[in-house]
């Protein structure tokens, strides 16, 4: 009988005190293709990183590749957070660094980036040239890293682990952040490589999956259960619906009509042109989706409505009635949104607790806080049981799984009870019954006197409060629709 | 222009160097309100520059450029900064006499042109600010009379300064009024105004004086800060190379080291970075220390001495008319070291290992931190400010180096620190070379506690660590930390 090509025996791995994996076997035969789905927090990314791991001892984790194989006998691991230093190896960034512009190169760009990976690995940039052109990176090569938004930065570490061809490829999450047609092009692209012999563990809970993915499984009690279809996974059990917090039952006064007025937008970088000739305007209750392909300028956008572009000033901009670059400062304004992104996400201190991120949320700052008054005190806890976190607060966030990460940064958004929530992308990293849970408490929330902007992919993962759509592409309005049908968008 | 200081009788003096003050926060409840709607003009658009203004515009401050007609006319970096971020960007003759507050922030070198070019521009009863005051008490500039002078110096690099101000933090600053220019009594709070609109007054803001400030400075950055790391780095890498440890290790070792040491001492001051050692590695750390304060003492007065006299700049003013050589000469010398030239080994040391394997560091920087702060004590300088320019920069040099070694962190740093620091290298060296000769690789290169048991004797322990935390720059370091406490780690990977 044929060696199977992974054969996991008895693998068993603590995380402090909790056994995550407990006594864990897993034989994957050649030409079978997993989805490894099921509950978040329930071991999948341990797994993953154990299989790729090179400290294991061999009796339990073996990994038989195939010899005379042209693809490199390796097993690569394409993590679900990115991670890039600064020229000078430094990784001290912060969110909103991508809009500080000045003269002097801080990261390396995406070209750099990939001929320095590409010699590392051995690997023929001219291999790919097309590929990038499909994925919709062509026009990113000569940005700094710092630059990328969140989609793109998923883009490139696909692109990378893919161009290297390994014999076993685990993809940790691979649709995050990814507009409707990249995601296509990559099961395209995932297909076109188990032709050429590359074997697959997706970790997601996706539906729309590569054909070649011919097998499902989950971790049960740090276990690894097979199953016959993705019907089969275990999801996280819906969540009963709690009664929002009081506080946030009440509307917070709005003293001016309009949230926000562009007319006639452009940033430029240098030659760059990333907004180009935008308007739009934001009245006081209005519930907008922003979409748009990876790379369309969404965030950007975003950022001239947070207070965080410095090219905001001289612009035709109008906060909350007021002109850009009139006295206010930009704390006046960030006092009025609440925001979450994932750009926030990955830069936000990472050794902060989830109760003082939480509590960061009164000062618009990033893990920092003063003192924290009674009354705040009192909605921190009242947010953190809403979200099911009261028994983690003081756990620091690098030590949760990425959806607990998230809600705790959700209730970060909205515990000042902000007139004006910018959501942009929030359900990232979230499964779809935690994503349905929290768009049920924006749509709940949102009946509150609040102004909503709410950027997401995918139809089928969107409250349903929202009224108005704009579409972005390529630094341009692309549609603006009032009114839309539920089924149209 | 004579040296502003050794104008000042005695009594005046000892006046100006002993003001320190740490502010409680409630004096910044004003916020920005004494700048709001006033014009703010900048003069240059380098890191600091560009960075204050954009925090003070984002204050919601009125803020714009003045820059030099040629730096306009040949689009340099500083007016590709200035207007890539939309400000308004103009000539001195254009923007100067607008301006309610001129704010200097190019390099030292240059105050004295730039400050006789803006100064007859500007209007009647206006301010102008600096971030150091070498130009007002070493070259003893003299501003005309209508004209209120203040200082707002940030503790940290420009790029810092942003970052923190958006992480809705800031850095600590240090403020002061010239009190030969303070005709209408507004300078403290145009300075408090300046500092809150750049973030640092939620990091501590320390009231100081121009000569506190200037005399501090410079004895802190000539010795411990970049002084004894240079010396201590090169020695330290050439005694690994002499006794047959791999190249590219000793490299790593020395480059990341000091940072990695020196975090420790941000976070809990001499106390916290010699607690990470083991037991006995902390009492060899400790005699070690000892001798290196009894050997370097003389230097440290020197430097001390020679920068209350103003020795010090006129030497190096000398050096600025001769076109720099010596500058020049040791800045190629110290891109010739080993240490310079040889590039970090690709091997894997653990954050611990850099204190295990590196003793001699732990034992320098104590020497250095606690002989700098002693010195300028013993001048008449309040521990405040000795603690901020002396343990507290520490951290901040230590990460220039890791990033690029020496060489890189005498590009970063000021001329004057430059100058400093070299006259310290080269008189230090010598005045070690009989301590080197002692040292071997168990407390350089190897660990300390290989093949030890792990005892010591307590009362020597308890003697120690009484001696470590009752010094005087831990006592106030303690206090002043307080403000700081959401100060983040800068990570290195």
């Amino acid at each position: 009988m044929l060696e199977p090509f992974v054969h996991i025996n008895k693998l068993t791995i603590r995380y402090g005190s909790k056994k995550v994996l407990d006594n864990l076997s897993w034989s994957i035969n050649k030409g079978e293709n997993y989805l490894l789905g099921g509950e978040s927090g329930s071991g999948k990314t341990t797994l993953a990183q154990a299989i790729v791991s090179e400290e294991i001892v061999e009796q339990t984790i073996r990994i038989n590749y195939v010899q005379h194989s042209l693809l490199p006998s390796k097993a690569i691991y394409i993590s679900n957070w990115y991670q890039f230093t600064n020229l000078e190896g430094d990784r001290n960034f912060y969110y909103q660094q991508r809009y500080n512009k000045h003269q002097g190169q801080d990261t390396l760009t995406v070209q750099a980036e990939l001929e320095h990976y590409g010699h590392k690995e051995n690997l023929d940039l001219t291999d790919i040239e097309q590929r990038i052109k499909d994925f919709g990176f062509e026009s990113t090569r000569a940005t700094q890293l710092i630059e990328l938004s969140s989609g793109e930065h998923k883009k490139l570490q696909l692109i990378k682990g893919l161009w290297a061809k390994p014999q076993l490829l685990i993809i940790d999450e691979p649709y995050t952040g990814l507009d409707k047609q990249s995601r296509i092009t990559l099961n395209n692209w995932l297909d076109d490589l188990v032709q050429e012999g590359v074997q697959l563990i997706l970790i997601s809970n996706d539906q729309q999956l590569p054909r070649a993915i011919n097998r499902f499984a989950h971790i049960v009690n740090g276990q690894l259960e097979q199953v016959d279809s993705w019907d089969q996974l275990t999801k996280n059990a819906p969540r009963e619906k709690m009664r929002l917090p009081d506080f946030l039952l009440a509307a917070p006064p709005t003293p001016y009509k309009v949230v926000a007025k562009l007319q006639n937008i452009h940033i430029r970088y240098g030659d760059k042109e990333v907004l180009r000739d935008v308007s739009w305007e934001v009245k006081v209750g209005e519930k907008w989706l922003l979409q748009g392909p990876n790379g369309s300028g969404k965030s950007t956008l975003l950022s001239l409505i947070n207070g965080d572009h410095p090219q905001s000033y001289g612009l035709d901009i109008y906060l909350f009635d007021q002109k850009r670059g009139t006295g206010e400062s930009i704390w006046d304004i960030k006092e009025k949104i609440g925001i979450i992104s994932p750009e926030m996400h990955w830069y936000f201190d990472q050794n902060a607790t989830v109760w003082h991120t939480i509590a960061s949320g009164f000062y618009d700052s990033i893990g920092w806080f003063v003192d924290v008054k009674f009354e705040e005190k009192k909605k921190i806890d009242e947010l953190l049981a809403f979200f099911g976190l009261t028994d983690l607060k003081d756990q620091r966030l690098q030590t949760l799984p990425l959806g607990k990460q998230r809600l705790a940064l959700l209730a970060r958004t909205i515990v000042k009870n902000p007139p004006l929530l910018v959501l942009d992308e929030p359900c990232q990293g979230l499964d779809a019954e935690q994503t349905k849970y929290f768009n049920d408490v924006v749509d709940e929330l949102a009946q509150y006197g609040k102004t909503l902007i709410y950027v997401g992919h995918y139809e089928s993962l969107l409250p349903s409060c929202i009224e108005h759509r704009i579409v972005l592409e390529k630094g341009q309005v692309h549609t603006v629709t009032y009114h839309i049908e539920k089924e149209t968008y | 222009m004579a040296n502003y200081f050794n104008t000042l009788p005695l009594r005046e003096q000892l006046n100006q160097l002993g003001i320190a003050e740490f502010m409680n926060s409630s004096e910044f409840a004003d916020g920005v309100e004494a700048l709001k709607g006033k014009k703010i003009v900048i003069v240059g658009a380098g890191a600091q520059g560009l960075n204050q203004g954009l925090n003070l515009r984002d204050s919601g401050l009125d803020v714009s450029y003045a820059l030099r007609k040629e730096a306009i006319e040949q689009k340099r970096d500083s007016w590709k900064n200035a207007t890539d971020n939309n400000f308004k960007v103009g000539t001195y003759d254009e923007l100067i006499p607008t301006a309610d507050l001129v704010i200097n922030l190019t390099p030292d070198k240059q105050h004295t042109s730039v400050v006789n070019a803006v100064m007859p521009l500007m209007k009647q009863g206006a301010t102008l600010s600096y971030s150091h005051g070498f130009n007002i008490v070493e070259e003893g500039m003299q501003v005309r009379k209508d004209l209120t002078v203040i200082m707002v110096a940030p503790k940290c690099p420009g790029s810092e300064v942003r970052a923190e101000y958006l992480r809705g933090f800031g850095v600590p600053t240090l403020i002061a009024v010239h009190p030969e220019n303070d005709p209408q009594g507004k300078g403290w709070a145009e300075a408090k105004a300046y500092c809150v609109g750049t973030g640092g007054h939620r990091a501590g803001v320390l009231k100081s004086s121009f000569v506190a400030e200037v005399k501090s400075d410079l004895m802190g950055e000539q010795t411990i800060l970049c002084g004894l790391l240079q010396t201590g780095s090169i020695l330290s890498f050439d005694k690994m190379l002499e006794k047959g440890i791999d190249a590219g290790y000793a490299s790593k070792l020395v480059q990341y080291g000091v940072e990695v040491i020196t975090e420790a001492l941000k976070h809990g001051g001499v106390t916290g970075m010699m607690d990470r050692l083991s037991n006995p590695a902390k009492v060899k750390a400790f005699e070690l220390s000892e001798e290196l304060k009894d050997i370097m003492r003389p230097l440290f007065q020197k430097h001390q001495d020679d920068i209350m006299s103003g020795e010090f700049s006129k030497t190096m003013m000398e050096d600025w008319a001769n076109g720099d050589a010596n500058l020049l000469k040791w800045r190629a010398e110290t891109g010739e070291t080993a240490f310079e030239k040889t590039p970090a080994g690709d091997v894997k040391i653990a954050e611990q290992e850099y204190f295990d394997n590196y003793v001699l560091m732990v034992a320098f920087v104590r020497a250095g931190v606690e002989l700098a702060f002693e010195t300028m004590v013993e001048a008449g300088i309040k521990p405040e400010s000795a603690y901020y320019e002396s343990l507290h920069e520490t951290p901040l040099i230590a990460n220039t180096i890791a990033r690029k070694k020496l060489f890189e962190m005498n590009r970063v740093i000021s001329d004057t620190a430059e100058y400093g620091c070299y006259l310290f290298d080269q008189a230090c060296k010598p005045l070690l070379a009989n301590f080197m000769t002692k040292i071997d690789t168990d407390v350089v290169g190897k660990s300390f506690n290989a093949g030890k048991d792990n005892g010591v004797d307590n009362i020597k322990l308890v003697q120690i660590n009484d001696v470590l935390r009752n010094h005087p720059v831990e006592v106030v370091g303690r206090e002043l930390r307080k403000a700081m406490t959401a100060m983040k780690a800068i990570k290195t990977i």
